[in-house]
């Protein structure tokens, strides 16, 4: 039999009764529900709405010494985009994203599977998963550096150094490996997560679809390919993106384990925007950075958005 | 005499000062009476914290006490106190009355304008302790960090210093010693050059398997370790305890970039050189990852700040503790000039603060000589002084650390400010990556140098104010 569990029909939502009467809108709820939504809607305007537009004012203007000056047009996008720094800096995000994404996902759906299989001592299991996604990022950059040092680290010095792989160098201090290992870090840290959330998903897909392809004979990996994926789709479209938006965000295990190099073979969008603020203190590059970052993300986001939407379902 | 009993000598000590007419009230002043029309106001001080802050945090109470001002000394931790503090005197808000500064944050906010100058202060004999004794601190720390353009902007606060630091042990082994010295042809000791440091590293590099001092490694060891992650300060490293040894320097006289000049290539290049006797992971290591891998024992020498010393250096902290010497940053044999790498901090007084007088009567407590004395009895004798008094102290003479303090007295001779120069962190971020990728082979010190003189002069034609 197939292990998956069957879901329980869904209770019917049960709103307050229509109130508003003409002019509550299509609903005719009147305004109670922008009642409910407004508390969020609020703190959502004050803390993200607000700055973002004063960012946009900011990257509009000459800023020297956090002092707004002059209307500046769009001379502080000009600046960033002539800068090949912040060129290289999206590249290697890009990159990081690329690598680490897919990875967590593959891992993470794979677990989930395995986890699904009614794997013995699961309860215990579970709750131990959840630990790497629950540890502070500078705790994980803390445990990593421990691990990966070059010389004493635990793992470079009884792994690497002692069966003669990598003598010479360390892996952090390699400008050709330390970005695999901020990625191997990632996964470490965000492979469960993923693990759990597909898993919480393949709990609550419903059996009967399941049932009617095993009697019509279908083997497993039919049944994934057919049903599991298809069901799935949603969900991993939306866990995706999120891990895509966090991922894009990675900044403070780089900070901590490379600081950006060797060189500036690890410093990401996140890293540079740090830098161009609270290092240099050029408020009016690192503004335009932070829109055309935030450009690029709605764009992409709202590209992932529409095709999830049509295509599989999602939202 | 114990340093618990001295430390309590001295604290009795500042209390009679501070109130019972003492060695300034012998000349009619004292800090109660200064602080007179200040009583009762509240001031907010910035200070990063280590060991020595949290000890200087513990006086506070006896400044509030003799004076009734009171006084919210906040520490926070490297980074946050340079953003932090930045923030709070570029944007206006005034949170701060003082705030510590490195030095290289001096130039982006005397060009903001925004640290109060204190010579209107210095000059108020009423607030003014006479025995004050500016001449007593520590140059060219002091003068290079506080003043500019005939003005004196704040105290130097803290004086950190680089010195270097070996394996006593194996520098007195009778094998080693007779080894190096039919080798090199002079005899094996604490390098006073950066020549020496160079054959020093050569001749204790020594793979698993083969003897040191007698005894067969289990591991690699390594003849020099240094800082050389990408940030921290490496660049400053290289430039004060190098390039400028070598008679070079990023910056010429007016303040143009000269990072390609052929003085920093060759002394670049020597640096780099080093890394080949270094642990794998050196362009990872932090000024903290440095004294860790001395305290491990897998290194013979290295150039550390002085400060971090003092935490490994301490039985319970390294197995060879007792075991390592210090000297002065070594000089360069064929230069005419000698330099170390320095990092004299201060403690400004921001020109948003509303108590300007109360806080100046705070920071001349801060580093008032009784003070100092205090603190450096709390702490056993172990901390960097700013006064040049502090080394006569019995606490300092007859600490464990005696020889640690007569090595940061040499680097101390060398070693100055940072260039006044608004951009200087954004220079010193395109240099450090620079610089590693040297370290690790990647480029040449000839190309590095080179896309650094490009790289800073996109940044600032000319640097410096």
């Amino acid at each position: 039999m197939h292990p998956l569990t069957p879901s329980k029909d869904p209770a019917p939502l049960t709103l307050p009764s229509p109130q508003g009467g003409e002019g509550g809108g299509e609903s005719g709820y009147g305004w109670f529900p922008y009642a409910l939504i407004a508390p969020a809607m609020l703190m959502l305007v004050v803390v993200a709405l607000v700055p973002f537009l004063y960012t946009v004012y900011l990257s509009l203007h000459e800023i020297r010494h956090a002092q707004v000056g002059d209307w500046a047009g769009l001379a502080n996008y000009r600046t960033l985009l002539a800068n090949p720094r912040f060129w290289h800096s999206a590249g290697i995000s890009l990159l990081f994203i690329a690598i680490a994404v897919p990875l967590e996902f593959g891992l993470g759906l794979g677990g989930a599977l395995i986890l699904n299989q009614g794997v013995r001592l699961r309860s215990i299991i579970i709750p131990v998963l959840f630990v790497p996604t629950m540890m502070a990022p500078v705790v994980v950059a803390i445990l990593w550096k421990i691990m990966l040092a070059g010389s004493w680290g635990l793992l470079s010095y009884n792994v690497i150094e002692r069966f003669g792989i990598l003598t010479g160098t360390s892996v952090l201090a390699s400008p050709s490996l330390a970005l695999y290992a901020l990625v191997l870090v990632d996964v470490w840290q965000w492979t469960p997560f993923m693990m759990l959330a597909f898993f919480a998903g393949l709990q609550s897909l419903p059996l009967t679809p399941y049932r009617a392809a095993a009697v019509d004979g279908a083997s497993d990996l039919q049944a994934f390919r057919r049903l599991t994926l298809p069901l799935m789709a949603p969900l991993m479209a939306v866990i995706g993106l999120l891990r895509l938006i966090d991922a894009f965000k990675v900044f403070d295990t780089i900070f901590l384990l490379t600081g950006g190099g060797p060189g500036t073979a690890t410093e990401s969008t996140s890293l540079f925007v740090y830098k161009t603020v609270f290092d240099f203190w050029d408020l009016g590059p690192a503004s335009a950075t932070a829109v055309v970052i935030w450009i690029m993300f709605f764009a992409f986001a709202n590209g992932f958005y529409q095709i999830a939407r049509r295509k599989l379902g999602a939202f | 005499m114990s340093a618990k009993r001295r430390m309590w000598m001295s604290l009795l000590a500042i209390a009679m000062m501070a109130v019972v007419p003492g060695s300034a009230a012998a000349q009619g002043w004292s800090y109660k009476d200064a602080a007179k029309p200040y009583a009762g106001r509240s001031i907010t001080i910035l200070d990063e914290v280590t060991p020595l802050q949290e000890n200087m945090r513990t006086l506070v109470p006896e400044f509030e006490k003799a004076t009734g001002i009171k006084v919210d000394y906040q520490l926070l931790n490297h980074f946050e106190v340079i953003s932090k503090g930045q923030a709070d005197m570029l944007s206006g808000r005034g949170a701060y009355d003082a705030v510590m500064l490195h030095s290289p944050q001096m130039g982006l906010l005397l060009d903001a304008g925004v640290i109060r100058p204190i010579d209107d202060l210095l000059g108020n004999k009423a607030l003014t302790n006479p025995g004050l004794d500016r001449a007593d601190f520590i140059e060219p720390a002091a003068d290079s960090l506080t003043k500019f353009r005939g003005k004196t902007y704040g105290f130097l606060n803290w004086n950190y210093n680089v010195v270097y630091w070996a394996r006593g042990d194996l520098f007195g082994h009778a094998e080693e010693k007779t080894a190096f010295k039919k080798k090199y042809g002079y005899d094996l000791a604490p390098a006073k050059t950066l020549q020496q440091m160079r054959d020093i590293a050569e001749f204790f590099t020594r793979k698993k398997g083969e003897k040191l001092a007698g005894q067969t490694l289990d591991s690699d060891f390594y003849g020099i370790v240094m800082e050389g992650i990408k940030g921290g300060t490496t660049l400053w490293t290289v430039l004060n305890a190098f390039v400028k040894n070598f008679g070079g320097d990023i910056f010429d006289a007016e303040g143009k970039p000269t990072v390609n000049r052929p003085e920093n290539v060759a002394a670049v290049k020597f640096w780099a050189d080093l890394w080949k006797f270094s642990p794998p992971g050196q362009a990872e290591y932090s000024l903290i990852d440095v004294p860790t891998v001395m305290g491990n024992g897998i290194a013979a020498q290295t150039l550390a700040w002085s400060d971090f010393v003092l935490g490994i250096d301490q039985p319970g902290k390294s197995k060879l503790a007792g075991k390592f010497v210090y000297a002065g940053s070594p000089a360069n044999a064929q230069g005419k000039k000698r330099s170390a790498e320095t990092e004299p901090s201060g403690i400004v007084i921001s020109k948003h603060s509303k108590q300007p007088e109360a806080t100046y009567l705070f920071l001349q407590w801060m580093v008032d000589k009784s003070t100092q004395q205090i603190l450096f009895d709390k702490s056993g004798g172990a901390g960097v002084p700013i006064r040049n008094s502090t080394w006569a102290l019995p606490s300092v003479k007859q600490s464990k650390f005696a020889g640690l303090y007569v090595a940061m007295q040499e680097s101390l001779k060398y070693g100055s400010a940072k260039p006044k120069a608004p951009k200087l962190f954004e220079v010193m971020d395109v240099l450090v990556g620079l610089v590693q990728e040297v370290g690790l082979g990647k480029k040449t010190a000839d190309q590095a140098m080179k896309e650094g003189q490009e790289k800073v002069q996109a940044i600032c034609a000319k640097c410096t104010l």
